[in-house]
Formats: structure tokens, sequence, C-alpha cells
């Protein structure tokens, strides 16, 4: 049975004890070499105390990786080998994830299709563990042999900056996806730091991450993973709300997880880019995508849109581009068909965006921000749906009046929906606050601190959403 | 000489002439930081405590000024016996006015109830359960389910389940209340889950002595402040600790509790008048329940280790600390003598029995979240069980209007 405990930001043992010896040691060493090491061994500590015989598939991604970039900075000058250099790795890479991640899906993909054709095919089914943060380091090796291959960096020649780079416990399980360009001159720089430079901008991004994890985002939960889980019961207005508090609880979950991981890149001197950027605030797809997760809409962009053609061949070709890249980024949130749909829904949505944008855009704001957000949570239910069944009868009772039995603690529930409605759509988010730490600020922090502990250590301690891609 | 410039003065008007004394200044920086150091540890201990009660009273509507400290101040000793407090909450676990755990029910049994009451120890008081899902309250849910699809009389009929179990609840204890207490309630059914090891403690069960003093049994106004956030902290550090390590500080401390006795002490094998004693107590419980007009139900004691490929060494031995007088294999030795006794019990006496035993024994511990205590879907499984047996008798017997 895979434990999460020290893998969550959000547990006792991360906090008091994981964290703090982590920092204390780290600014004990002085020299930038120590501090990679120290970083790569509690990279692989943090990610063994879930499952210590994963680690050797992160070194073995981490080791192709790293001779790959070497491979770049000895050819520089031969074409040839540096293609080499480029696929190896990336098969390797796509490989493993492949296996890991996709092969069950394309088995019973396979198997499922044979069926509808009347054959009998007997396909195999492997019991593989999905090994949690996959997705996320191996965008981040990827990104690297790429960026090191269009020379937009210069490999390294130090392996544990590299390994610590990958196995870096802030971004390791659920992002961001931070590309090596993004942080290589804080990693180089890393044995100069001051420690206290970034303190309490990245105590003040924690508890902020906290407090969106914890407080909002545990709390929606409470009533929508019931919800959901009897979906088939669900009245009309029950179906509405079960379906906005996920569009806020996977927002502030993921967020939260993001928050806190910039926090913690601050606290060892690394500036983590943003991830998220009001979201909710969006008026149009193109606009939710440049503020929603955006390391991974960045890294498609650059990686699948842009190499596919982007809108350099017309305006179809654009909108076919559009929509197959976004049909990778929904397979790559999980081996389902309904990532799938959830990533076409998506890619159409700009799709149509981009062929009605000069109409769309003349609508007054306060008509295109909710109907983008409408737009957003319908996408949601066929993300958060194990099936179709489940994403068709969810859709159907939200759309034609069904009664049944309201949704527990209705009132407490809307409370929580129009705070997180509040913070989401009007509300500053976490780059957006003032990290000043004034003794007002303080005593803030002080409280949000205590509270989201409190919590922790009660009934709630839950993993993060996108632990599962 | 002038006057000393206030902080809040400097940059306004021009400073010409005046002196400013920056040791003043300093001082009353250090002051502030002083305050601040002070403060912040109180603002964050006080926001810790509060959140433990405001989110107590979100999840199990636990007065945020609740008076029990622990479940044992869930139990009160008045002129009726030992059981559980009226009113009595204490983080998930609630009690009615009846001192009993679930809903508030009235005294007065309306015409189309079926009224179950369940007694015994912790195992049917529910420890880890999630609220309302202990056996007992599954229970009711699976007989009224099963109610409604009888095409019999008994279509009409609600079952009414009511949780009478306290933990460390002993069969004389029980037997105590079910004459004094429950009798009122004018159960149809009384269902005994026992727990046969209390009889492997140091000293026999005996019926919990009664206070009739009628001494006042509201806790102390000041048990109130007791900070709940120490409890939160106890489970978190317990929880932190390997399983190796708990194992070992259990091995010690049943080690030192030997050392404290002569040697013979210890029970090896099976004790046969312990036996006999629980039989005796089960026998007159039965009897008790017979007089207050009830149907006696006895449920046989289910642990982890029965039928379990790969015993649980560490669960086995932190079931040994409860009971350090009897050796692991002797408790499991005596639980499966305890279950034929209590199937010839009911056999003998005509009782409505369930052998939840080897049920739960084809789950391979997953029924259990510890050495016998249920887990939701063992306590499902136990109501399960339970319920067509009493869906059974409900046919045979009169309690269907």
């Amino acid at each position: 049975m895979p434990r999460f405990g020290a893998v969550l930001f959000n547990s006792v043992v991360f906090l008091f004890a994981f964290l703090p010896v982590t920092y204390i040691v780290f600014w004990t060493l002085r020299t930038a070499n120590s501090r990679y090491v120290w970083l790569t061994a509690t990279g692989y500590l943090f990610y063994g105390y879930w499952n210590w015989k994963f680690c050797f598939l992160m070194a073995f991604s981490t080791l192709v990786s790293y001779s790959a970039g070497l491979g770049f900075l000895r050819w520089d000058n031969n074409p040839d080998r540096r293609k080499v250099c480029l696929w190896l790795p990336i098969i390797v890479d796509l490989s493993l994830l492949g296996f890991f991640k996709y092969a069950n899906f394309a088995m019973g993909t396979v198997s499922g299709f044979a069926r509808w054709f009347g054959a009998d095919v007997s396909v195999p089914h492997f019991n593989i563990i999905l090994p949690i943060g996959i997705s996320f380091y191996t965008f981040h090796t990827i990104s690297y042999i790429v960026d090191s291959y269009r020379r937009v960096i210069r490999p390294t020649r130090n392996f544990f900056e590299f390994a610590a780079y990958v196995s870096l416990f802030s971004q390791l399980v659920a992002g961001p996806i931070v590309r090596f360009r993004q942080i290589e001159e804080d990693l180089q720089n890393i044995g100069l730091h001051d420690r206290t430079h970034w303190l309490w901008r990245g105590l003040s991004f924690f508890t902020v991450g906290l407090v969106e994890k914890v407080i909002i985002a545990d709390t929606l939960a409470a009533f929508v993973d019931p919800a959901l889980a009897n979906y088939a019961s669900l009245s009309t207005v029950g179906a509405w709300l079960a379906m906005l508090g996920y569009s806020f609880q996977i927002y502030f979950d993921f967020s939260g997880y993001s928050s806190m991981a910039v926090g913690l890149g601050y606290l060892f001197g690394l500036r983590i880019p943003q991830n998220f950027n009001s979201p909710y605030k969006a008026g149009d797809p193109s606009d939710f995508w440049r503020r929603w997760h955006i390391s991974l809409s960045s890294c498609l962009r650059d990686y699948v849109y842009i190499p596919l053609g982007g809108n350099r061949r017309g305006d179809v070709r654009a909108y076919y581009n559009l929509i197959l890249t976004m049909l990778i980024g929904g397979l790559w949130h999980g081996a389902n068909w309904t990532f799938v749909v959830w990533g076409a829904y998506h890619g159409l949505l700009l799709a149509v965006h981009r062929r009605f944008a000069k109409q769309w855009d003349a609508l007054p704001r306060m008509i295109k921000q909710p109907s983008m957000f409408l737009l957003v949570l319908i996408g949601w239910v066929f993300f958060r749906s194990a099936q179709f069944t489940m994403a068709v009868s969810i859709l159907r009772t939200m759309f034609t009046p069904t009664f049944a039995v309201p949704i527990a603690q209705q009132s407490f529930v809307l409370m929580a929906l129009l705070v997180a409605a509040w913070w989401s759509m009007a509300g500053p988010n976490v780059f957006e606050m003032r990290h000043a730490f004034t003794p007002r600020q303080r005593i803030l922090a002080t409280v949000a601190f205590a509270v989201s502990l409190a919590l922790i250590m009660g009934t709630r301690n839950s993993p993060f959403l996108y632990f599962q891609f | 000489m002038s006057a000393p410039l206030k902080v809040s003065e400097i940059g306004g008007a021009p400073l010409a002439g005046l002196r400013i004394e920056p040791i003043s200044i300093r001082r009353r920086l250090a002051l502030s930081r002083i305050a601040e150091v002070i403060a912040l540890p109180i603002v964050f201990a006080f926001s810790l405590e509060a959140a433990c009660r405001i989110e107590d009273w979100v999840e199990f509507r636990t007065p945020v000024l609740a008076r029990e400290r622990s479940q044992e101040d869930l139990l009160v000793r008045d002129a009726l016996g030992m059981h559980g407090r009226p009113g009595g909450h204490f983080q998930k676990w609630s009690l009615n006015a009846f001192g009993m755990r679930g809903p508030e029910v009235p005294l007065a049994k309306s015409a189309d109830a079926v009224r179950v009451v369940t007694v015994g120890a912790s195992e049917t008081f529910g420890l880890y359960e999630s609220p309302g899902r202990e056996y007992p309250r599954q229970l009711e849910d699976t007989l009224n389910a099963h109610l409604k699809r009888l095409p019999s009389a008994c279509e009409q009929s609600r079952a009414q389940v009511l949780n009478a179990a306290m933990p460390g609840m002993s069969l004389p204890t029980i037997e105590q209340d079910v004459r004094l207490r429950i009798s009122p309630l004018r159960p149809d059914f009384v269902v005994v889950y026992a727990t046969p090891a209390a009889y492997l403690d140091d000293v026999l069960p005996v019926a919990a002595r009664r206070n009739t003093t009628g001494a006042v049994l509201a806790l102390p106004a000041r048990f109130a402040l007791h900070p709940r956030v120490a409890d939160r902290i106890r489970v978190q550090i317990k929880s932190l600790l390997p399983t190796v390590i708990q194992d070992r500080i259990r091995r010690k401390q049943i080690a030192a509790m030997l050392a404290e006795h002569p040697s013979g002490w210890r029970f090896e094998s099976v004790p046969p008048e312990r036996l006999e004693k629980f039989e005796a107590d089960l026998r007159q419980l039965v009897g008790s329940i017979r007089s207050v007009g009830a149907t006696p139900v006895l449920m046989t004691h289910a642990n982890r280790f029965v039928g379990s490929r790969t015993p649980d060494i560490a669960a086995l031995r932190a079931w040994e600390k409860f009971y350090p007088r009897a050796s692991g294999q002797t408790i499991v030795a005596f639980d499966s003598v305890a279950r034929r006794a209590t199937l010839a019990i009911a056999r003998d006496s005509q009782a409505v029995v369930v052998d939840l035993t080897p049920v739960l024994a084809r789950t391979n511990g997953s029924a259990f979240a510890d050495f016998s205590h249920f887990t939701d879907s063992g306590a499902a499984l136990a109501a399960e069980t339970a319920s067509r047996s009493l869906l059974a008798a409900l046919r045979t017997n009169t309690q269907c209007h």
C-alpha cells in the first residue's frame, strides 16, 4: 500500500520533520555542490517515502537525460548525433511514461474496439502501479533535452545540479512543470543565496497555499466527494452545486499546491514560476489557458502546438493543431477517454473562439467571464467523471429539472462556495498579494497557519488531486 | 530643553532645534518586538484551539464548549448503574438524551416500530468507523431497507435501533443496564455482542457499582477549557510512530506488567473457570432480556486472527496489551471457545443467534481496524449478517404489526 504521508505538503511529518531538517541542513552547507547533493538526496527521500522502488525509475530517467545533455555538449557541431541525443532519451522517457501510465489504457481500448467489431480478443491486463509525478518529471526531462537541442539552454555538466532540478521535492510530484531555463540561474547561484532574502516571502506563499488547499479545497471536498459518489441520486440543484464545488475544489487544490511549491522554492533560494493567474477571471478560452496550469499550457504550446505548425499554415490547420494539442493535454492528465474528451472539448473551445474572436471580444466583460466559467465548469464534468455514463448522467441532471434529496448542510455549502467564488473570481491570487510581512500580516499568517494545522491534524488529510496525474 | 520627539512626528514639521532620542525609539522598537514575540504564540495557540472546536462543531455538531475531555467522560455512574452520559459529546461520538450513541428517540415506542437495542462494549459502540457507520446505525438502515421490500405485514414496520453499548462494558454491567435502564424503552430485541476477552482480565468482571447518593452528574465547567488540540497532537504523534516501534513499546509494557507478578500468573491456555463465568453471565443476561419482554439475540465475537492467512503479530500484541494476563494465543483461543459457548447458550435458551465469526473470517482481516474493532465495511457486514437473523425472527415472531 503506497503511503502519501511525507509527500503531502499538508502533513504533520512534512511540516515538522522533513521541511525543517531539509531547510536547516541546506543552509548549513556552504558550497553549491553540497547543496545540489542535499537537494537531490532529500528529493529521493521524499519520493521514496511514497514507494522507494520507483526512485530507480526516476534515477534512470535522470541519468538518460543528463547523458543526452553531455552528448549535446560533445557533439555541438554534429547535427546527426545531436538528433540521436534528442530522440533517444525522448523515446526512452515516453516509453516509460507510456508503459506505466497508458499500457492498460491502450490494451483496454484495443480490446474494446475488437469487441465492437465482434472479435473476441483476449488482451492482457498488467498489474501496474502508476508512479506518482511521472508525468511531471518526464516533462521536466523532455523540456531539458528539447531546450538543449534547440540551444535555448546550455546543458549542465554537473550531474547533481541536474539531478537536483529533476528531483526537487517542491515540484516533484505535482508540478509546476519548471523548465530548466526558468531556474537555471538560481540553480547556478545556489551557493551564494542569502538565507533570509526570500524567507518571509516563501513562508507567506506557503501559508497562502496551505489555506487554499486545507481550508478551501478540502472543505469543498467534504460535500463534493460524497455528492458525486452518488451522482445518480442528485437533483438538478445538487448537481450544479456539486460541479460548482468541484470547479472551485480543483482550482484551490492545485493552485494551493503550486503556491506551496513556489513558497518552498523561495525558502531554498529558487524562484519557481507562477502556475495559476486567477483562471476563473478569464474572459475567453485562450485567456483561460494563459492563466490555468500555465506551466503545462506553455509546454504544450512550445513543444506540441508550435512544432505542429501553430497558426502558420492557415486557419483550418490552426484549428486542427489546437484541438490535437489539447487532446494530447487531456491524455497527459490521465489514461481515460473522459480526459481525452475534456481535452478535445477545450481544443474545440479554443478553435471556436479563434474563429469568432471579434464577435466574442466585443461582448461586455460581465458576460464573457461568467460564460467562460460556465463553459469550463461543463468541461470539468468530463474531467471528474470516471466513465462516460457518469458524465452523461451528471450533465442530464444539470440540464433537465430533477428533484431529489437536497445536499446535506446546504447553507454551509453555499457559504463555502461563496467564499471560494469571491476569491477565485474577484480576489487576488498569491502573486498579486502583498508579502511585506508587516505586524498585521504576521498575525494574519499565524492565524491562517494555525487554523490550517488544526484541520490537518483533524479529520482532513487528503492527497492533492493532481497526484493522480 | 526641548521635549523628546514622538516617532509619528518624524518627517513632519521642520526638525531644526529638536533633539531626537534614539534610545527611546530603539526601546519602543524593542518593546514592540517583545510584544510580538509574546503575542504571536498566544494568537497561534488560541487560533489552533478555536479551529479545533469549530471543526468539531461543523463536522460532528460537538458543542464548542462541550465539557467531555475524553471517551471516559462519556460514561456516567448513577442510580441505574454505569452507562453513557445523556447528551454527551466527545469528538465524533455523540450521545442522545438516553446516553446512547445515535439520534434522539422518544421513550414511547410507536405502534409501527420494531425497537432493537444493541448492547456490548467498544465494538458495538463504534471506535474507528465514520460517524453513522457503526454497526448499530448500519443495522437500522439495513433492516429498514429489507422491511420495505417485505411483502408481508412487516412492510409497514420501521426498525429503530438504539445503541446502548459503551466502551469497557462487561456482561454483568450490561445485565444491570438491561434491567434498570433499557427495560422502560420496551425493546423488541436486544442484540448482545459480548467481549469474551474481558474474562481474561486480572479481575473478573462484575456489575458496575451504582451511585445511589444522588450526587450531581454534570462535569465541572472548567472541563470545557480542556485543550482539544492536545488530543489531536497526541494522535498525530502516535500515528507517526512506525509499527515496529509501537510494537516494541507494547512488548516492553507487557514485559513490565509480567515482571510485577509471580510466575504462573499468566494464562498460557484457556482457563476453564473463566469460561464458566462467561457462560454464567451470558445466561443470566439472556434471562434478564427475556424478563423485560424482549427477544435475546446473541452474536458470536469475531476477531481479525480467525481465518487470517498471515497473522498480524503487531495487532495481536496490541490486544495482548489490553489483557496482559493472557498470551495472544490464549486470547484468540478463548474467543473461539466463547463462540462455541455462545452458540450453545443460544441453542439452549431458544435465543436468536448471529454467528458473525465465520462471516468476518472470510474478509482476511479487512473487516477490522485493529484486533477486533470494525472498519466501516466490517460494520456493514456485521449489520447485514445480524439483519438476516433479525428478519427471520421477525417473520416468526409477532413483532410485525
